[in-house]
Order: C-alpha cells, then sequence, then structure tokens
C-alpha cells in the first residue's frame, strides 16, 4: 500500500499501576519489590508467564542496557531507577512490561512497519491477563490512575516512527506539525535534538491520553501517520520522474561511503542511511528497506558494544560501526549478484 | 511524554501558544514552565517567542507573529490557594504545592484529593476531563472475586478442622466483608 514504504516501526505503551502502592517506589525498595513480585505471579497464574523472562536492571551490564533501550524496550527513565526497576521481556523482544517505572507497569509493543492495531492487541493481551489477578488503580470518571496527569485516562501512548526525506527536503515538516497539533498529535524528530531529526527519522504520536477511546487513539496516529507517508510517497515519485540524475547520485554516493568508509560517527550514519534507503527503494541499490532498518538498531553504540564486548573508547566505536555496516552492506550486494 | 523545551524531564504542563493565528500545543516540565512563566512575568516575549519557534519549527516566522498565552490554573484558583489551608493528601501525605512543583501525583488516592486542581489542568492537557476508553471488566472483577471467596472459605475449613477458632472467626469476618463489597459494586 502506498505510504508504507516511508514506515519505519511502531510502538504502543499502556500506563497501569496497582492500587495499594505509591506511585514512586524508588526510595521503597520493598515495595518496589513487592511490584515485581506481584506483576510476576499475576503473569504467571494467567499462563502467560512462560513467555517472559525478567531482568533486574541492577543485574544487567552497562551494554545490555543500552542495546534494550535503543531497541525501545526500555526507557531511559528506567534506567534512571535501576536500583528498584525490572523489566520482563519475551522471547520475540518485541513486548515488554517495565515495572517500576514512571509508572508501576509500563506495558509496551514495538513492531515493525504499519502494525499499530496489532501492538495495541498486544498490550491489552498482557494487560487483561495481569488483570485477572491484580487490581489497577483506576476512577470511573478519570480512568486509569498515572503517576504523571498527562498520562491519565488510557495510560495508551500510540507512536509510528516515519522516514520522511522529502518532506525534510522541501521544508515542510513545521506545517505537518501544525496539521497535527489539531487533531492531538506531535511530530518530533526521532534522534537529535531540537527541531533537528537525524537521519530524517520522525516519531508521529498522540499527545491526549483521556477523552477518547483507545481506538480512536491507535486509529488517528495510523490514518496520520498513512497520510504523512502518501505525501512523502508523492514527493519521491515526482522527485523520481523529474530528477532522476540526481537521486540516483544521491543514493549512490551514500552507498559508496557507507560500502567503504573505515570510521563511521553516527550523525553520518543516518545521513547517509537516509539517502541509501530511498534509494533502496526506488530500486537502485542492491538492498531491502527491512535490513537498512534493523541496521538502523544495530548500528549504534549500546547494540555494537554489546556485540563486541564492554570496553569500546569513542574512536574504537567510530571503527566497529563503520565495518558492521560495510559488513552488512557486503553480504546483501552478494546476495544481488 | 518528554518536555518539548528540555527534552529530559517529563512533561507535566501544557500550554497553548498562538503563532500567526495558528494555536500549537507545547508540553513542558515543571522547570521549563517556570522558566517561561519567569520570561511572560518579565515581559521578554521576544526570548519567549524565539524559544518556541525554536522548538516547534526551524521555519522562520515573521516578526510580527501574534503570541497569546494561556496556562494552566485559572488565576482565580491560584488564588484560592494562597488563602486556604494546603490540600493534603490522606494517604501519601503529598502537598498540593510539592506536585506543583514535580507535576507528579504520589498515589492514586492524590486524585481525589486534588480533583479541583486536576480538573482545569487536565482539560488543558488532553481537552477533555471524562474518560472515554475501556474500563476494568465487571466480569473479571467478579471471577476474582470468586476465587477469593473461595480460598477464604477453603482456609476457613482448614481452621475450623484444627479448632483454631480465632482464626476462622476472622476469615468469616473477611468473607463478610467480601460479599458486601461485592454487593456494593
Amino acid at each position: 500500500m502506498i505510504g508504507q514504504d516511508t514506515m519505519v516501526n511502531c510502538r504502543v505503551r499502556l500506563a497501569r499501576n496497582y492500587t495499594d502502592l505509591p506511585f514512586d517506589l524508588q526510595k521503597r525498595p520493598n515495595d518496589a519489590e513487592r511490584c515485581i513480585q506481584r506483576t510476576v505471579n499475576a503473569l504467571e497464574l494467567s499462563g502467560l508467564g512462560e513467555s517472559f523472562h525478567l531482568l533486574r536492571l541492577r543485574e544487567m551490564t552497562a551494554s545490555q542496557k543500552e542495546a534494550l533501550n535503543e531497541k525501545h524496550l526500555i526507557t531511559k527513565d528506567l534506567l534512571r531507577r535501576e536500583e528498584t526497576a525490572a523489566v520482563l521481556l519475551n522471547e520475540n523482544m518485541d513486548l515488554s512490561v517495565m515495572i517500576n517505572e514512571e509508572d508501576h507497569l509500563r506495558i509496551m509493543a514495538v513492531l515493525p512497519g504499519r502494525s499499530l492495531i496489532q501492538g495495541e492487541g498486544s498490550c491489552f493481551r498482557i494487560e487483561e491477563a495481569l488483570s485477572e489477578h491484580t487490581s489497577f488503580a483506576f476512577d470511573p470518571q478519570l480512568g486509569y490512575l498515572t503517576a504523571y496527569p498527562t498520562n491519565t485516562g488510557t495510560g495508551l501512548r500510540a507512536s509510528m516512527v516515519l522516514h520522511l526525506p522529502m518532506l525534510t527536503l522541501d521544508k515542510q515538516m513545521g506545517t505537518m506539525n501544525q496539521m497535527a497539533a489539531k487533531v492531538g498529535l506531535t511530530i518530533r524528530g526521532l534522534y537529535g535534538e531540537g527541531s533537528e531529526a537525524l537521519g530524517s527519522l520522525y516519531l508521529v504520536s498522540n499527545n491526549a491520553t483521556l477523552g477518547r477511546t483507545e481506538h480512536e487513539i491507535v486509529s488517528t496516529v495510523d490514518a496520520v501517520a498513512l497520510q504523512l507517508g502518501q505525501l512523502e510517497q508523492q514527493l519521491r515519485e515526482r522527485y523520481f520522474l523529474q530528477q532522476r540524475a540526481k537521486m540516483e547520485d544521491e543514493a549512490g554516493r551514500a552507498w559508496g561511503i557507507l560500502r567503504h568508509a573505515r570510521l563511521l560517527d553516527v550523525k553520518e550514519f543516518f545521513k547517509l542511511w537516509s539517502s541509501v534507503r530511498v534509494g533502496a527503494l526506488a530500486g537502485m541499490l542492491p538492498v531491502d528497506a527491512v535490513s537498512l532498518d534493523a541496521m538502523l538498531e544495530n548500528a549504534q553504540a549500546g547494540h555494537l558494544k554489546a556485540r563486541i564486548g564492554e570496553d569500546l573508547s569513542d574512536e574504537r566505536l567510530l571503527e566497529v560501526r563503520a565495518d558492521f555496516v560495510r559488513r552488512v552492506l557486503k553480504e546483501k550486494q552478494q546476495e544481488d549478484v | 511524554m518528554l518536555c518539548d523545551e528540555c527534552r529530559q524531564k517529563e512533561a507535566a504542563f501544557t500550554v497553548s501558544v498562538m503563532i500567526q493565528g495558528t494555536s500549537t500545543i507545547r508540553h513542558l516540565c515543571p522547570e521549563c514552565h517556570q522558566k517561561l512563566n519567569r520570561q511572560i512575568r518579565a515581559g521578554n516575549l521576544q526570548e519567549l517567542l524565539s524559544s518556541i519557534l525554536k522548538a516547534i519549527t526551524a521555519k522562520t516566522v515573521s516578526e510580527e507573529a501574534e503570541t497569546g498565552l494561556s496556562f494552566d490554573l485559572p488565576e482565580e484558583l491560584q488564588e484560592q490557594e494562597k488563602t486556604g489551608p494546603e490540600p493534603v493528601c490522606p494517604e501519601c501525605h503529598t502537598t498540593l504545592s510539592s506536585f506543583r512543583k514535580t507535576g507528579r501525583l504520589g498515589c492514586p488516592a492524590c486524585y481525589q484529593a486534588f480533583r479541583q486542581q486536576l480538573q482545569p489542568m487536565l482539560m488543558q492537557i488532553h481537552g477533555h476531563v471524562a474518560h472515554a476508553g475501556r474500563v476494568p471488566s465487571s466480569s473479571r472483577e467478579a471471577r476474582r472475586h470468586r476465587s477469593r471467596q473461595e480460598e477464604l472459605t477453603r482456609q476457613m475449613a482448614q481452621a475450623v478442622a484444627q479448632e483454631d477458632f480465632e482464626t476462622a472467626a476472622a476469615l468469616r469476618d473477611q468473607l463478610k466483608a467480601l460479599s458486601e463489597e461485592e454487593e456494593a459494586q
């Protein structure tokens, strides 16, 4: 379907709290432990226990934590609470339950492509299983109660990661953001600071969690993401028809650097990755979008460190990243031949 | 959600800003929100506007851009807070001022304790104050009640068999409370 080429992955997050515990358990190790045990027990009683394994943050290595954060299965906020925090992960590594983050539970799904509805379903399957054996803080008027009032109600945040290089080039993202704000959504750069969006990667997500049904939230994010994807696609097609040589040149040069560079910093990697992805989807390069999207996480510091070993200096990291990218693209090229 | 300004802390305030006739929602952490408030009080609109613009769009906007700002708490409520005794959550003892400072509530009971102050804030953040989504399933609730009832009955029978009548009486009271709770629901 048109527009789907721009959709990198999507995430759904559900915030829940137990009725009888204060929200912040950082300074209450006993309650924090009770919260972990209760969650694990409820999951086991519901029969889902076997699909998940528990990791306590204080028992994990730095690179393990960094890699999970890069996969968006745990957040920086959880890392800040590592003494009391834990996470339940499934085998596929696409579902997680963060325990003792800002809220007692953050049930999350991270799935490739356009699969928000599937992600929503997965999160609620876990939530329903847990609520069979526990009680979540709920108010008939305000819905599910959360530590911050920004998550009250459904506790649901639906996000989609989009690759929008042509809309960025065309300086349309400011307008797109204003339009999205009108339907209660925010668009922000996935990586980078301020208005910078490294690799032209954006995160579209809902602001409001109260006063709308879960389905309304998910379908609004999905619809806006699809619309942005379609606009991006139209611009790409126009670019392809009108300036094909330029498009091929950009993609080819980026490919050349990624295939042969010996040192690669993360900003440069994102920029080149973006051009290669556009070229690959236009059939100009021997690599598919799925491999490129997987590379996005794998070329980041935590994943590289986890693969190589703990002690990687900044200098060495550039080298390891370049090696990794070169190897993946070489394999793809050979497959193609 | 992270603060739109510093992108480090959790946003607790929502501010709507008018730029060239379009209203834009910004989510701020307590610190950045306070900074913004100070800037407005200081009348430094230019700096304020530039910081907002920097964050929401890279596009240059003409200097005549009009700004109109609205905040989370109506003035009359702020006044009321100054005069009356400070609300405190009876469960976790979080005070209203500490909630204001951190943007974070202490426990589920805080929602009841600060309901009056929360309503306008929730309206600002979400544009709604009434939940429209899922509710805990009553059938699930009932199922849980039943399994708890069974467990208590089993324990009571065991206690009677062991002639531990004190425990049995306590369990009987718990069972009674449980069925009253169910009826109330």
